[in-house]
């Protein structure tokens, strides 16, 4: 690798280059991809040819991250596609708003109002009913695409 | 009726309980809440002496279901109770029910008759040795006299019906449980072998023999012809049997030493593939089978009823021809001492019996397949097939072969090549729904063949005859699949997983093809290069005027079978050139001139082809690249400088040895043109440039690239003689140096680059120097650790790490890593344990950084798991301590972001992949718990130094206690997930108990609250760990305290807790807990070994709870005849067999003894409500 020498892009602005092209054939299951402009994790690969004797094209289900929707994408195994930045960061919560926004707290001691509360009961519940039992919560934070959500809750401890 | 259990209740009381029944079994009927229906019924089934009442039922009710629901009860609470039971009530119940179906032989609703008659045969089989003879024979001559005929068709229906219900309760798979131990019904099985099952078949074929003659002349009415077709279908469910007595399954040696004289062979265990076996019911059966002329009466009956029904095409499926039928290829199996020792004369004459009788069903092929493809049923067909096959499993190939000769100018195998013609036409042609039958005809008459071909030396002689026919068969297999392949190269590939599912299929198809064709190598090899020469030279041709990919689809078909007649499978065992390619061309000497020579370089320089650029563009697609690669991995696993060849010494097949001097000198030939000193290393190089080529110059065809790694590769370097010139090649060194030094293999699939750094490490075993070896894997391995290192000390990491490109390249990285570990030896560990100790303090830093990316953690774990089991055998003391000490600081930053971690989202099936993830995660982490255990039990360091060691039962503790936590009563639900657990934890405690009295509160409750929770799992190997792990627990503790000592000390012991309430110590819990499974649940008896050795030294722990919890229990049972028994059963199981109070094996060995006439005694009656 020496003489080749492969360079990431450090930029300030991680999230100003959202995507980045890999080759369909090397996308795995459980991996990211981009399929009509949402960002999904792939739950489903399988090859086939086109004809007989013609190449291999990839055919990709995806679970959108954000809203869960099912999509599906079929591409030529040498081609590339583009494979998403999802990065997650960990909050702690300091507090939950009475308009469905939370407050967290960012690792330089800063707060981040910006997010709201998931909508769906089933993710909204755990989150409300350990903060109003005053346990010490971890929210990750899942981002990708210029969007966010609440992806994760862990317990530190009682308060 | 004198004797019939059980108080008798009044009218209204019975007529009450009747209705409610009635209404939930409509209830059921009509899926309405089953729930509340079964609430009504189970009471029934599960009440004390419940008889008067379902026999009520069972003669007034008008509803079937409830006659059904009435009769099942009687046999279940008949099982139960069956030691409280008189003998006489016993009998006054079986002969109820044989009453009841005789006399309701004609009535509706026959699945009423069919349970109360299986429920008859299940109280008779439970009283089998309660009886004396006398009795059994008195309640067996009703039948007899039933079946005999003397009240009517309808009784003799019913009487066979009953002989069913017996027999196949009688035979171990398919015999109802009975909560007794396993000899019981292999008891019964012999006695009912011994004693009855001959004279069943005889009042059966007695009960043929008589409606038989009206059959034939037409004057049966229906209910006559049901009776034959049922006792046909009874006789050949009798010898369906397993015969156990038999002499002959004893007697191998003797029926083998004169096998080769005439032709019958001993083969066991062949026809299992269409689940049919072979018949050897002892000498006893002469008489019934084979002396009377009741085969000649059978092929006769068959054959005039068929004349008969000629025009009626439906007939061959009637339940009649079925069963004749059936009985026939059955009868066609029958082997074994049955026969008289008269060098097979007899046993020939029978084949040849059923031979005469089966060809008309088979012959001629193009008539018969033409009848069936104008709607006529198959079935006969197929079960000439069947005949043909048993036949062929039975004989020699030339006995085979003679046996059609009395009958026809040709041998059998000749009608089998026909036949076999036939069919395969049939077959390729496929696009006609209806002939669904040519698949399953051509398996049989594959098996046919694999039977006859497959065998080696003096059983597989077959004539000149038979030679030429497998010849022709063989031309019309190829030529019918090359014009199907033809005709389907257009077709889009819909199976996209064809390589995967279907291949093994294919693979078995194309390997009896192969068989067919080495039959004939002399005419089938030449043939072969022919239509592969003229393919090759058409696309040379070509010049891209034309399509050529019908050419293509025809040349990926002539390499699939070309591969499979040139060589065998292998499948990880060293593979020899098929014998009769071996042997065959005694006539050639020049190199050039040999056939197999002359097609194996046909191949070679066609796929040297696809080295040229302009070539492969246009015509190496990679479907065929595929069966390229594939063949020639195959290949040269064979040919390739073969084992026999490189030690100078010739293939020794134990036959016909310094006979003839030709094959001699021909087979040489065929050995050495690939050797280690003629072309097999410029063949080498080729094959290295070729898959190069397809790693690199075929993106993305991942199917194509996963063969070449996972197939041809590692072939390569499986042998050491081979890896010797491979290392020197340059275009090995090539290969090596890209990957370890550029960029484009980096596109490959994460996975194939594991696969292939594990082949190229492999290859490092060749040299002859250790330091040569390590500094290979150095230079192959240093670039990535380099980079892995560089990544993870990046300044700019966080804002890095993140990003898709950045995840990509580590996880390849990784995966090389893994695939490097995968392939540790002896002579490269020392390098490959370098190659991990530098990247440890890397992957703890990427642990950290990759939290949240669960496919990297996943990658790092399985390294670390794959690097531990390589290495750890090897280790000295210290470098033990740097391993271990790594490994602990993983886990605890793996369990210090995942603890008490919740994953919320939106989707299930996104939720369920976390949940899966981190299932996968748990595994690896006791998989390197594992690993990791195994050092104390295989360790080949050279020198240990005591002060430096570390303690392995200790690390695993500390290990346990982070590792724990993480594993949730929730995933244990994952099967793979709960069975390493329970392993590991038994094999923990069992091995350092003393160990569990350390660890802290909080990981003991958790261990016991999943052992607690595995006890009562449902799989039993789960719970059979974990009473292994409290028999552990226990027996320690007792040890200990014996000994004065401490034992598992406080956590033995009863305590307060805060809260006040009161906390068993866990052995009282668990001697709770195993009382309660053994006495009112539904316990299986295979676990009645370990659960004797875990309740035992629990009680001897806790004798006094033992006492208390025995007392309690007979108290709270109000009924005194089972108070008594349960009393005295639970006295003799702590005071029979002279049981003492000491842990050593006679002892425990008593204790089950005692557990298992315990759990006889009372199992059953403790159920009852």
């Amino acid at each position: 690798m020496s003489d080749e020498e492969h360079h990431f892009e450090s930029k300030a602005d991680a999230g100003a280059s959202k995507t980045y092209p890999q080759q369909a054939g090397t996308i795995r299951k459980n991996g990211y991809i981009v399929i009509k402009g949402r960002p999904c994790k792939v739950v489903e690969v399988s090859t086939s040819k086109t004809g007989k004797h013609g190449h291999a094209k990839c055919h990709f289900v995806g679970i959108d991250i954000f809203n869960a929707k099912k999509l599906e994408d079929i591409v030529p195994s040498s081609h590339n596609c583009d494979v998403p930045h999802v990065t997650r960061t960990d909050y702690q919560l300091i507090d939950i708003s009475e308009d469905g926004f939370v407050s967290l707290l960012t690792e330089n001691g800063n707060t981040k109002d910006d997010l709201r509360l998931p909508t769906d009961e089933s993710l909204l519940a755990p989150i409300k009913d350990g903060f109003a039992e005053g346990k010490d919560l971890v929210v990750s934070v899942m981002c990708s695409m210029g969007e966010e959500q609440i992806c994760a809750l862990k317990d530190i401890g009682p308060k | 009726m004198q004797g019939f259990p059980g108080p008798l209740p009044d009218l209204a009381q019975l007529q009450s309980t009747m209705v409610a029944i009635e209404r939930a079994c409509s209830l059921i009927q009509m899926h309405m809440n089953p729930a509340e229906a079964e609430k009504i019924i189970n009471p029934l089934r599960q009440s004390s002496m419940p008889y008067q009442t379902c026999r009520f039922i069972l003669e007034n009710s008008e509803v079937p279901n409830a006659r059904f629901q009435a009769a099942g009860a009687i046999g279940d609470a008949a099982i139960r109770e069956w030691g409280m039971l008189t003998n006489e009530n016993r009998k006054s119940l079986i002969l109820f029910c044989l009453h009841y179906v005789m006399e309701h032989a004609s009535a509706a609703d026959a699945y009423v008759q069919l349970k109360v008659s299986a429920v008859a045969a299940q109280l008779v089989k439970r009283g089998w040795f309660d009886f004396i003879e006398a009795e059994k024979i008195g309640i067996l001559i009703e039948v007899k006299q039933a079946i005999l005929g003397f009240q009517g068709s309808d009784m003799q229906s019913a009487g066979i019906s009953f002989l069913e219900s017996l027999v196949s309760e009688f035979s171990p798979g398919t015999s109802t449980g009975m909560g007794l131990p396993k000899d019981y019904h292999e008891q019964c099985h012999s006695s009912m072998e011994l004693n009855y099952l001959k004279e069943f078949y005889c009042w059966a074929k007695s009960a043929a023999l008589n409606v038989a003659d009206k059959i034939v002349s037409c004057y049966a009415n229906i209910s006559e012809e049901k009776v034959c077709s049922r006792a046909l279908r009874f006789m050949f469910q009798v010898l369906n049997w397993n015969f156990k007595s038999s002499p002959s399954a004893l007697d191998n040696s003797s029926s083998k030493s004169n096998s080769g004289s005439f032709g019958i062979r001993p083969d066991m265990g062949l026809l299992k593939k269409f689940e049919r076996s072979l018949l050897e019911p002892g000498p006893l059966w002469h008489d019934a089978l084979l002396s009377s002329g009741h085969m000649l009466w059978l092929l006769n009956f068959y054959a005039i009823v068929r004349q008969k029904h000629s025009s009626d095409m439906l007939w061959f499926d009637s339940p009649l021809a079925v069963s004749a039928r059936q009985l026939i290829v059955q009868l066609c199996s029958l082997t074994g001492t049955i026969f008289p020792s008269d060098d097979g004369e007899m046993h020939i004459k029978h084949l040849t019996q059923i031979l005469s009788a089966v060809i008309e069903w088979v012959e001629p092929p193009n008539i018969i397949s033409g009848a069936l493809r104008s709607g006529r049923s198959e079935s006969e067909m197929i079960d000439g097939f069947h005949a043909l096959l048993s036949m062929a499993t039975l004989t020699s190939t030339m006995l085979f072969d003679n046996l059609l000769r009395s009958l026809r100018p040709f041998g059998t195998i000749h009608l089998l090549a026909t036949l076999t013609c036939e069919v395969v036409q049939t077959y390729v042609i496929k696009n006609d729904d209806e002939q669904t039958w040519s698949s399953e005809a051509l398996d049989i008459m594959l098996e046919i063949w694999t039977v006859i071909l497959g065998r080696s030396g003096n059983d597989m002689k077959i004539s000149a005859e038979g030679i030429s026919s497998a010849s022709n068969l063989f031309s019309t297999i190829v030529e019918s699949h090359l014009k199907a392949a033809a005709e389907s190269a257009f077709e889009d590939d819909s199976e996209a997983d064809y390589f995967h599912v279907s291949v093994s299929r294919r693979d078995e198809t194309l390997y009896a093809y192969a068989l067919i064709a080495r039959a004939a190598v002399e005419t089938t090899v030449p043939f072969l290069t022919r239509l592969f020469s003229e393919r090759f030279a058409l696309l040379s041709q070509n010049n891209e005027r034309m399509d050529p990919t019908q050419t293509l689809e025809e040349l990926y078909w002539l390499l699939l079978i070309t591969g499979h007649v040139l060589t065998d499978s292998g499948e990880g065992e060293t593979v020899l050139v098929p014998e009769a390619i071996q042997d065959g061309f005694s006539g050639v000497t020049e190199e050039l001139q040999h056939p197999v020579i002359v097609l194996s370089w046909s191949i070679i320089s066609f796929a040297k082809q696809s080295l040229d650029p302009k070539m492969r563009n246009a015509y190496f697609s990679p479907r065929l690249m595929e069966a390229v690669i594939w063949f020639l991995a195959r290949w040269v696993d064979t040919y390739l400088m073969p084992i026999d060849a490189a030690k100078g010494q010739l293939g020794i097949s134990g036959h016909d040895e310094g006979l003839q001097q030709h094959p001699q000198s021909s087979k040489k030939v065929l050995l050495s043109f690939a050797g280690q000193h003629s072309q097999g290393e410029t063949i080498l190089d080729t094959i290295i440039r070729i898959s190069m080529t397809t790693l690199t110059s075929y993106p993305g065809e991942n199917e194509l690239q996963a063969l070449t790694c996972w197939k041809l590769l590692v072939v390569l370097v499986r042998r050491r003689h081979v890896c010797i010139h491979l290392v020197a090649l340059e275009s090995w060194r090539d290969l090596a140096r890209a990957f370890a030094n550029e960029r484009t293999l980096f596109s490959l699939n994460a996975r194939l680059q594991r696969s292939l750094a594990e082949t190229l490490v492999c290859a490092a075993s060749s040299f002859k120097d250790l330091e040569t070896s390590n500094q290979y894997v150095r230079d192959l391995m240093g670039p990535m650790t380099a980079y892995l290192v560089d990544i993870s000390s990046r300044n700019d990491l966080k804002a890095v790490a993140q990003q898709a490109d950045a995840i990509y390249m580590v996880s390849c990285l990784l995966e090389r890593l893994r695939g490097a570990s995968r392939a540790t030896q002896p002579r490269t560990q020392k390098s490959i344990f370098e190659m991990g100790c530098a990247v440890m303090n890397s992957l703890l830093t990427l642990l950290e950084l990759y939290k949240n990316q669960s496919a990297v953690v996943y990658l790092i774990l399985k390294f670390v798991v794959d690097f531990v089991e390589g290495e750890v055998a090897f280790l000295s003391a210290k470098e033990t301590s740097i391993l271990v000490n790594f490994c602990l600081q993983l886990l605890r930053i793996y369990s210090s972001h995942n603890i008490g971690k919740i994953s919320l989202s939106l989707s299930t099936s996104l939720q369920s992949e976390a949940q899966t993830e981190k299932y996968k995660d748990l595994r690896a982490l006791l998989q390197l718990l594992t690993n990791i255990c195994s050092k104390d039990l295989v360790d080949f360091s050279s020198f240990s130094n005591d002060a430096e060691s570390t303690d392995i039962a200790e690390v695993i503790y500390v290990g346990l206690h982070i590792v724990t936590p993480l594993i949730s009563l929730e995933l244990l639900k994952y099967p793979k997930l709960s069975c390493d657990y329970f392993a590991l934890i038994s094999h923990l405690l069992e091995v350092y108990p003393e160990k569990v009295a350390q660890l802290n509160k909080e990981a003991f409750d958790h261990i016991v609250r999943t052992l607690d929770f595995g006890v009562c799992h449902q799989d039993v190997d789960i719970v059979d760990k974990c009473l292994r792990a409290v028999n552990a627990l226990a027996s320690y503790h007792y040890k200990e305290k014996i000994a004065g000592k401490e034992g598992l000390g406080a956590k033995a012991l009863s305590s307060e807790e805060s809260n006040g309430e009161f906390q068993q110590s866990i052995l009282s819990y668990f001697l709770r807990l195993l009382i309660q499974l053994l006495l009112y649940q539904d316990f299986r008896m295979e676990l009645a070994g370990s659960a004797a050795d875990a309740l035992f030294p629990l009680v001897l722990c806790e004798q006094d709870l033992y006492q208390r919890l025995v007392q309690e229990i007979l108290e709270k049972q109000s009924n005194p005849a089972i108070k008594t028994r349960l009393a005295s059963a639970f006295y003799a199981l702590t005071s029979t067999n002279q049981l003492s109070s000491s842990l050593d094996r006679n002892n425990r060995f008593r204790f089950r003894k005692n557990l298992q006439v315990f759990l006889i005694e009372v199992s059953g009656f403790m159920r009852i409500i």
